[in-house]
């Protein structure tokens, strides 16, 4: 999925000629707590537990691997594009419990366990639900608008997933380390968004000029001896 | 029986026994004291565990009821109640959830009923998780025991309502382990031992005990001659399924340590006093048994001596002793005074008798006195002891007692005496001893005044003893007598010079006389003779006074002899012109 909307990108990048913003997220401590017993469920106990990114592994990988990053601004808008992402349901969890797509884009949710789940969300840009649905079967959701769209499952409490919805199609999630691209940007002022659950939406104004790369490097969650605005956003 | 035994037992037994009775109920006394208290104290601490669990239980039951209200457990029982193509994916959903809220709280049991009761799903906690189970045939009971694949469990249900309409119940357990439990406990299903934590009691043992026990009530029970205290425990008791919760907690075993203790002080505090008692009574009975027995060791000497010598002050410092031996002191000393005043008064008779005697002829005035002392010289010379002393002297004055007899005629005769008068004066010791033997107390003397006459080479009279047959008074007074015959004067002729008269004992020293009483005289004589020398002048004045006293006793007697044999003797040329055999001189 990832290759495919990085291949689109790469594609429109070509197009517009435009240049790359390149980034690094820094996360100095752990920032996410998990309940590893909660979520372990009946079918898997005694199986390896694989918690996003490792996370007992490796926090640090996991919490820069879980930020979002996208572009805001007047032309950002207009090239918003459409893609295609799947939340599947495996071993009680989402996975993966984030996907960062552009306005308009569908999600599947496929139910991979052996057990119900009923699958919802309360968010403001986007409130729905599933209903019950056995193994085998999968739901579709269309987000139209951007925002931040946390979704449930009904019957499993410890079950979250997140699905951020950028309101163009520059939006990319942070690797381990915590680089991140966002390739082909048309000239222009931008404002980048960086988002993480639990440290919140931090921004940067970037200028791209001609086909020079601009950079962006976040420090999460916010120092202060920064100048740099940022809105807590849960 | 001796006297310290007698005390001995009379004070030590009585007390002994007494001492021992008390100690034995004291004894009783604080072992049922402390069982009591113990027995109290186990009853309290069971009720607070009681108490403690029936609050666990409600508080259990508070935690219930928050579980209850879980809204996605809800959910999943309406997706089981709904569903109808996936059940099995639906059983799974709910079991899923159970499974999550049984390890979550810590449950070894959960399950869910519908409305009306029927098995919905159940959980099990496994060695490897959780296990779920065919609920088909599992009725647990609202609270209490209950039994599923051959474990055992504790369990509490709580309703679930929606919209105030009970849909299904929740009933969730611990597994119950009675090895965990805090007391000895037992638990029984419908009359039989289920679990017990007294490995060492058979469970018949139990069974038949606890039988008699009414539901729900604490008693007191016996098993093996052991006092054990049941209580019933928990809001389970007498519920649930027939199964009852009790404990059984063994007092006299929690008793024993402090019972043993306590044997332990009373066994050794007890013989500590009987020691004690023994040893003081010991000792007391010997402070009365020894002052006792060296009174009686006195009185035993002094029966033995014929003395009655007076007792120290201070025996052993006894009231009653010293009163005793006081008493024995206060007799003694009026037996001895009776005794010496007899004595006094025997001797006195025994003086007027020799005095008597002397008087008939004024020749032989002081002549008993002279030989009695002179006698007591040569005893003394010869370190005889006191009491026979006392005999010599004594004796040497009664000697001639038998011349009472004797006519003055044939006495006082101044002439030479015809072999009938010679016969005639021989006869007086035999009369003297005639005399005396009739009383009594004088039987120490006969011998001196009937064998005085005797020679020591068999010669004497009245029975012709030699050597030591005759008793050395008789032979210590013969010496005596004789010396006093010959340096005495008479009618007829001057007394002998003390030179004189030795030599005349010394010639018949081994014939008539014993030549050891001569030598010891020769040799007091030569002692005599310095002290005269010494002494003269205080001699003759005491001498005269003798004299003179004498002759004023003698009342009607005119002349002066005394004064002029007095002045005889000390002139040496009118003395012994004529030697005489000292036998002659004696009669």
């Amino acid at each position: 999925m990832w290759t495919k909307l990085g291949s689109g990108m790469l594609l429109g990048a070509a197009l517009l000629a435009g240049a790359d913003i390149h980034g690094t997220i820094t996360i100095e401590r752990k920032l996410t707590r998990h309940n590893v017993t909660a979520s372990a469920g009946i079918y898997q106990r005694g199986a390896s537990i694989e918690l996003g990114a490792d996370a007992e592994e490796n926090p640090l990988a996991f919490e820069r691997s879980h930020v979002a990053v996208y572009i805001e601004g007047p032309q950002a808008s207009l090239s918003s594009e459409a893609a295609n992402a799947s939340i599947e349901q495996r071993d009680r969890r989402f996975v993966p419990d984030l996907v960062v797509v552009p306005a308009g884009s569908t999600v599947s949710f496929p139910n991979f366990d052996p057990i119900f789940h009923n699958i919802f969300s309360l968010s403001k840009a986007k409130s729905f639900d599933l209903g019950n649905y056995p193994k085998g079967q999968t739901r579709l959701v269309t987000f139209a608008t951007p925002g931040i769209v946390a979704v449930y499952c009904h019957l499993h409490p410890n079950m979250a997933a997140t699905v951020v919805v950028a309101p163009s199609r520059w939006a990319t999630r942070a690797d381990d380390n915590g680089a991140f691209a966002l390739k082909d940007v048309p000239a222009g002022t931008y404002v980048v968004v960086a988002w993480h659950k639990a440290a919140g939406t931090f921004r940067k104004t970037v200028t791209i000029g001609g086909t020079n790369d601009a950079e962006a490097d976040f420090t999460l969650p916010y120092v202060e001896t920064s100048d740099e605005k940022h809105v807590a956003h849960r | 029986m001796r006297f310290a035994t007698r005390t001995f037992l009379t004070s030590c037994v009585p007390f002994a026994v007494l001492l021992a009775v008390s100690f034995w109920a004291v004894r009783g006394t604080v072992m049922s004291t402390v069982r009591d208290g113990l027995r109290a104290s186990v009853r309290e601490n069971e009720v607070a565990l009681a108490r403690e669990q029936a609050r666990n239980e409600t508080r259990n039951r508070r935690l219930l009821q928050g579980v209850a209200e879980n809204p996605t457990l809800k959910a999943g029982l309406q997706l089981l109640a709904t569903e109808r193509s996936a059940r099995d994916q639906a059983r799974n959903t709910v079991q899923d959830q159970l499974s999550e809220i049984c390890d979550s709280l810590s449950f070894d049991f959960i399950m869910v009923s519908g409305a009306v009761g029927e098995p919905l799903a159940a959980v099990v906690r496994d060695a490897g998780g959780f296990t779920p189970v065919n609920a088909v045939r599992l009725r647990p009971p609202e609270q209490g025991f209950f039994s599923a694949d051959d474990r055992l469990y504790e369990v509490s249900s709580v309703p679930i309502y929606e919209a105030g309409a009970q849909v299904a119940t929740l009933t969730v357990g611990g597994r119950f382990e009675i090895a965990r439990f805090g007391v000895p406990a037992v638990l029984m299903h419908q009359g039989a031992v289920v679990a017990a934590q007294m490995r060492d009691l058979a469970p018949a043992q139990i069974e038949n005990a606890l039988g008699t026990c009414a539901a729900g009530a604490d008693c007191e029970v016996s098993i093996q001659d052991q006092a054990y205290l049941s209580l019933p425990l928990g809001l389970t008791a007498g519920g649930g399924d027939g199964y009852v919760l009790r404990s059984l907690q063994n007092v006299d075993a929690a008793s024993a340590p402090l019972q043993a203790a306590l044997q332990k002080l009373f066994l050794v505090s007890g013989f500590a006093a009987l020691g004690a008692m023994l040893g003081i009574s010991a000792l007391s009975s010997r402070s009365i048994a020894g002052p006792l027995a060296r009174v009686a060791a006195h009185l035993r000497h002094s029966a033995a001596s014929g003395e009655l010598p007076e007792f120290p002050d201070s025996q052993g410092g006894v009231q009653e002793i010293q009163d005793l031996t006081r008493g024995f002191n206060h007799a003694a000393k009026a037996i001895r005074e009776g005794r010496e005043r007899l004595t006094r008064a025997y001797v006195q008779f025994v003086g007027s008798l020799a005095q008597a005697l002397d008087a008939r002829d004024a020749y032989t005035a002081g002549h008993s006195r002279r030989v009695s002392e002179y006698s007591c010289a040569i005893a003394k010379a010869m370190d005889l002891p006191e009491q026979d002393l006392e005999t010599i002297r004594v004796g040497a004055l009664l000697h001639d007692l038998g011349k009472i007899g004797i006519s003055d005629l044939v006495l006082q005769k101044p002439g030479r005496l015809t072999p009938e008068e010679d016969q005639l004066i021989r006869q007086h010791p035999v009369i003297g001893r005639r005399i005396l033997e009739n009383v009594q107390g004088l039987e120490a003397y006969l011998g001196i005044v009937e064998l005085h006459h005797e020679n020591w080479d068999g010669t004497g009279y009245p029975c012709g003893l030699k050597g030591d047959e005759i008793p050395l008074g008789a032979r210590i007074v013969k010496v005596a007598d004789a010396y006093d015959a010959m340096t005495s004067d008479r009618p007829y002729r001057r007394g002998m010079s003390h030179a004189e008269a030795l030599a005349v004992l010394r010639s018949a020293s081994g014939s008539q006389m014993d030549p050891t009483v001569v030598e010891a005289f020769a040799m007091l004589g030569d002692q005599r003779k310095q002290q005269a020398v010494l002494n003269e002048a205080r001699s003759l004045h005491s001498l005269s006074l003798a004299v003179r006293s004498e002759t004023t006793a003698r009342a009607g007697s005119t002349t002066s002899k005394p004064e002029a044999a007095l002045k005889i003797v000390h002139d040496p040329a009118i003395r012994g012109r004529q030697a005489v055999t000292p036998e002659k001189e004696a009669l």
